[in-house]
């Protein structure tokens, strides 16, 4: 099967009181179509950064990302903000829902960048956040919800305009077992059952044996091992 | 467009700061609107000036009088149709707080010099038969209550009557003015009625003419008549000036001072600090929403987009407060015009004044806004999501 993304010879590093610090150092590495991938390593790794360079949050500083036969390293600003709306689903740690919508508004959201009616967005966004089990909480603000509840709407969030690969940063890492427990459980959903290409970044172990794969990285970006799980 | 339920949202999200932020800016507009409305009142006399009208003052000043023998002279000159003695008064009605506008004038020629006093009630033959008749501006007339048939007894303060009683005027009509130059606040009274006074010893003040009004023959050159009237006194014994009427009006302006200088200096003042509040406003909205306005970015909102957001929260910021002021300044014309009567005729909010408040309003919200927009667009996805706050 033909690798969804490509990323060869990966380089990104940050500048820090005049010190160059080098996190993605000629990262190669295929990642299929419909894979549901943990990336784990210590801090420092490059987990986060790569998750951004992927998602096209970041630029590279050498080497090329190509994204279903696009590559996004060449992509310009306005370029890239379209492809994101198109192709990627984010889901953050902090869940970052915008505090002054509701749950149906945040997930309304990324359907405002297409060409849908009113009525559509509206009916999209009811389905998707029925979908994360959150269909009586739809007029409730952020403040309203429980920690598990917000990272469920921010997942609705992230798949609702239907992309091809949703990037997963620490979704567990503020959220108590059992309400990870229900975000893992419904990553795998988006996955085995909608085909949506899955890349999560954890520490937590558990949360890891979720994923079909688990991808180390080794301190200074360098690609580890690559552990099949499932 | 960004998204506008948003826009508002995060605008009204901190309540008492909206509505702090939005109530400074709706009482700075409506102050902008009085004191612009002010200026337009101190102007309007000048720019509705009739073009056939001179006046003829001393020229050392206004308030050295002029002999009554000019009088007949000034009649004499070629181009002068009419002329007319006009004395300011100077007194007030029961209490030095009552303040309103008393001239002596000759009768006979006030309603051929000043077509644009109309009476509204009470009859010019009255007023002219009686020597102690006046008649009064409708807007003094309605804040203390006169009606045609009343007496309205006034202390002199620059002509005191010897004995201290008042000079005791009877309303023989009320009018109104149909152009700017004459206000609805003054009391008009016979000239005879003064001049009697103080040559009988009844009472005292300075003798001599304040000014006089000429009105000028049709089709007569208005520097030529001007040069011959100042000409014709040029060896004394009091030199005059004669100047167009709206020359005089607005030197009559300039003698409180350059107020339009002040009331400027006032209102850009007024704007400096709006300026600032919303500023303030929007610059702790933009920091409070920097991780929103990365998560927008995320989602794959553009920067001009996200720019938006704070630029239309500051346009509707500057909207909803000016708007207020906007209305309240248009509302409030008719009770402040009478609050500022005869102390301050003339007063109108026009609609220039509500159009140039809608303009400051504008700039506002324009200055406020591009700062914090601009940042935002430029602020990179992954700096914005940093922010914990």
């Amino acid at each position: 099967m033909a690798a969804l993304i490509q990323l060869r010879g990966l380089v990104k590093g940050y500048t820090r009181g005049g010190e160059t610090l080098r996190v993605l150092d000629k990262l190669d590495l295929d990642l299929e179509a419909g894979g549901f991938y943990a990336l784990m390593g210590p801090s420092g790794s490059g987990k986060t950064t790569l998750l951004n360079l992927v998602g096209g949050l970041d630029r590279p500083d050498g080497g090329s990302i190509v994204v279903d036969g696009e590559d996004i390293a060449a992509m310009s600003g306005p370029e890239l903000a379209e492809w994101r709306a198109e192709k990627v689903g984010f889901v953050f740690q902090g869940f970052n829902l915008i505090p002054v919508l509701t749950a149906q508004e945040n997930v309304e959201l990324p359907l405002l960048l297409t060409r849908l009616s009113r009525a559509q967005r509206k009916e999209h966004a009811k389905s998707a956040l029925e979908l994360v089990g959150l269909g009586d909480r739809r007029s409730h603000r952020p403040s309203q919800l429980s920690g598990g509840q917000e990272q469920r709407v921010a997942i609705a969030r992230a798949l609702v305009s239907d992309p091809m690969l949703v990037l997963a940063d620490e979704p567990t890492g503020d959220l108590d077992r059992k309400s990870a427990d229900d975000v893992l459980a419904l990553l795998r959903l988006l996955n085995e059952k909608y085909g949506k290409t899955i890349l999560m970044v954890t520490h937590d172990h558990a949360a890891a044996q979720q994923a079909r794969t688990i991808v180390h990285l080794d301190k200074g970006g360098r690609l580890g091992r690559i552990e099949v799980v499932r | 467009m960004p998204p506008l339920h948003l826009v508002w949202r995060n605008l009204t999200k901190r309540k008492a700061r909206f509505l702090l932020t939005a109530g400074s800016l709706a009482i700075a507009i409506f102050l902008l609107c009085l004191l612009r409305s002010l200026v337009v009142a101190l102007d309007a006399g000048v720019k509705a000036a009739a073009a056939d009208r001179l006046i003829v003052q001393s020229k050392v000043s206004l308030f050295v009088y002029l002999p009554q023998s000019y009088g007949p002279k000034i009649a004499s000159v070629e181009g002068v149709e009419r002329v007319m003695r006009w004395n300011w008064f100077g007194g007030y009605y029961q209490d030095p707080s009552n303040f309103f506008a008393q001239f002596a004038c000759d009768q006979d020629e006030l309603q051929a010099i000043y077509p644009e006093i109309q009476l509204v009630d009470g009859e010019w033959d009255d007023f002219l038969r009686d020597r102690k008749a006046c008649i009064v501006g409708e807007a003094t007339a309605s804040k203390y209550g006169f009606k045609v048939g009343d007496s309205v007894p006034i202390i002199g303060a620059l002509f005191p009557k010897t004995d201290g009683t008042t000079w005791d005027f009877r309303v023989a009509g009320i009018y109104k003015s149909i152009k700017k130059n004459v206000d609805d606040a003054t009391l008009f009274f016979h000239y005879k009625y003064l001049e009697n006074a103080l040559d009988s010893g009844e009472g005292s003040g300075p003798a001599g003419v304040g000014i006089f009004v000429v009105k000028m023959a049709p089709g007569s050159d208005r520097t030529e008549v001007m040069s011959r009237i100042d000409a014709l006194f040029e060896q004394g014994p009091q030199v005059v000036q004669t100047t167009t009427e709206a020359e005089f009006q607005a030197q009559f302006v300039s003698m409180i001072g350059n107020v339009p200088l002040f009331v400027s200096s006032i209102g850009g003042g007024v704007m400096v600090a709006i300026l600032l509040a919303a500023l303030n406003t929007m610059l702790m909205a933009a920091r409070e929403q920097t991780r929103d306005i990365g998560v927008l970015k995320a989602l794959g909102f553009g920067d001009g987009v996200v720019a938006g957001v704070l630029l239309w929260q500051s346009l509707a910021l500057c909207a909803c407060g000016g708007g207020a002021g906007i209305l309240l300044a248009a509302a409030t014309e008719d009770p402040v015009a009478k609050m500022l009567g005869t102390v301050f005729p003339g007063y109108e909010v026009t609609s220039a004044t509500l159009w140039a408040a809608a303009g400051a309003t504008l700039f506002v919200g324009l200055v406020a806004g591009v700062g914090p927009a601009l940042r935002a667009r430029g602020l990179s996805v992954i700096d914005a999501l940093r922010r914990t706050g």
